[in-house]
């Protein structure tokens, strides 16, 4: 046995653990900070909606989406009634099925049920979607599952210290900061995705989404635009790329 | 005030968190599993879920630049996309890094927020 071959025996024996380790280092170079700069203000939020710090705690585990916990307690504050906030909670939430859908394949394991699948649905949010989608195919089938939930674990590590700090130091903080806090989860998004982006449909995908939103809020109201500016833009880039395919396909011939 | 006063009460919080802030939201990603069985790895339908994704978290980033809520709304819009516009600029510039992407447009927005500031 070659010294290669012996450290691939000892890495298939303590692999899961590694996996799961490797996942939570990664959250910690950049996105655990992200998390924990976002749920400051959601701590903060929840304190100025007036529940108690453990029920702002259970929403970051429970909810485990921060546009949905903005609007459930920016909503309480404003005291709206349950049943609308519920909805409300509700269509912004509709962006996790595109998200579940795309990611749960790459993380299927073969002869796995619904309650496992429902599980690891359940940890699926937009930092875990963007940093993980284009890193899981080049992983290991075996890798993928341990290596995402590292990366959550570290994820919600960040944001439950982050939810009880923003309960605590609720409207100590200047305005400048708060801004600075607030910036933090766009400035995130649109560079991890634009690091995500490799092929036409991406930067397409990208560029539409962000193009149509001022063009049909106006048009579409209620919260349904945003999911109207998904379809529509993802669908065209789509298309397109598929037009360009056959195009090359037919060159290449 | 009512609303307020009804929360407060022992478990009704956490009942009410879960009723009407958890289930509305979980439903999506229960749903994700039973419809999304039959899509596999690679497949043309994978990409078109991945598209709408994507175009979906920009349209999510374009509704923050828009209408932002709080402390963001006190910066002048033309200021909240010069402060994107840095970031990615300092994306491209400091070897496609998205730590730098984020360092930059912080900077910039906190700059902005004190310049425009009451």
């Amino acid at each position: 046995m070659t010294a290669a071959e012996e450290g691939d025996a000892k890495e298939e024996v303590g692999s899961t653990w590694r996996w799961f380790w490797r996942g939570f280092l990664h959250a910690a170079r950049l996105p655990m900070f992200v998390m924990a700069l976002t749920f400051l203000g959601i701590g903060s939020l929840a304190r100025e909606a007036g529940v108690s710090l453990g029920v702002a705690l259970a929403s970051t585990f429970l909810v485990w989406a921060g546009p949905a916990q903005v609007i459930f307690f920016g909503a309480l504050a404003q005291g709206l009634a349950l049943p609308a906030i519920a909805l409300s909670v509700s269509l912004s939430s509709v962006r996790l099925l595109p998200m579940c859908v795309s990611l749960l394949p790459l993380l299927r394991r073969p002869g796995q049920g619904a309650a496992m699948s429902l599980y690891t649905a359940h940890h699926i949010a937009v930092t875990g979607w963007v940093e993980s989608i284009r890193r899981l195919p080049g992983m290991p089938q075996n890798a993928r599952l341990p290596w995402f939930l590292g990366l959550v674990h570290g994820l919600y590590f960040a944001a439950s210290i982050a939810t009880v700090a923003g309960y605590v130091l609720s409207g100590t903080v200047p305005r400048e900061i708060a801004a600075g806090l607030l910036f933090v989860t766009p400035i995130y998004f649109i560079a991890a995705l634009v690091r995500n982006s490799r092929e036409p449909i991406d930067w397409l995908a990208l560029a539409l989404g962000f193009a149509l939103t001022p063009l049909l809020k106006p048009l579409i109201g209620a919260g349904f635009d945003l999911l109207a500016v998904g379809l529509i833009g993802g669908t065209a880039a789509w298309v397109a790329q598929r037009w360009l395919n056959k195009r090359k396909a037919e060159n290449g011939r | 005030m009512t609303q307020l006063d009804w929360w407060s009460g022992g478990l009704w919080p956490y009942a009410a968190l879960i009723l009407f802030g958890f289930l509305p939201s979980e439903f999506w990603r229960a749903l994700s599993v039973f419809v999304g069985r039959r899509v596999d790895e690679g497949s043309p339908l994978l990409e078109w879920v991945r598209a709408v994704s994507t175009a979906l978290l920009a349209g999510v980033v374009a509704n923050i630049l828009l209408t932002p809520s709080g402390a963001l709304a006190t910066v002048p819009l033309a200021a909240r996309l010069a402060a994107m516009a840095i970031g990615l600029a300092a994306y491209f510039a400091l070897r496609k890094s998205v730590i730098m992407a984020v360092i930059a447009g912080e900077a910039a927005i906190i700059g902005f927020a004190w310049w425009f500031g009451p």
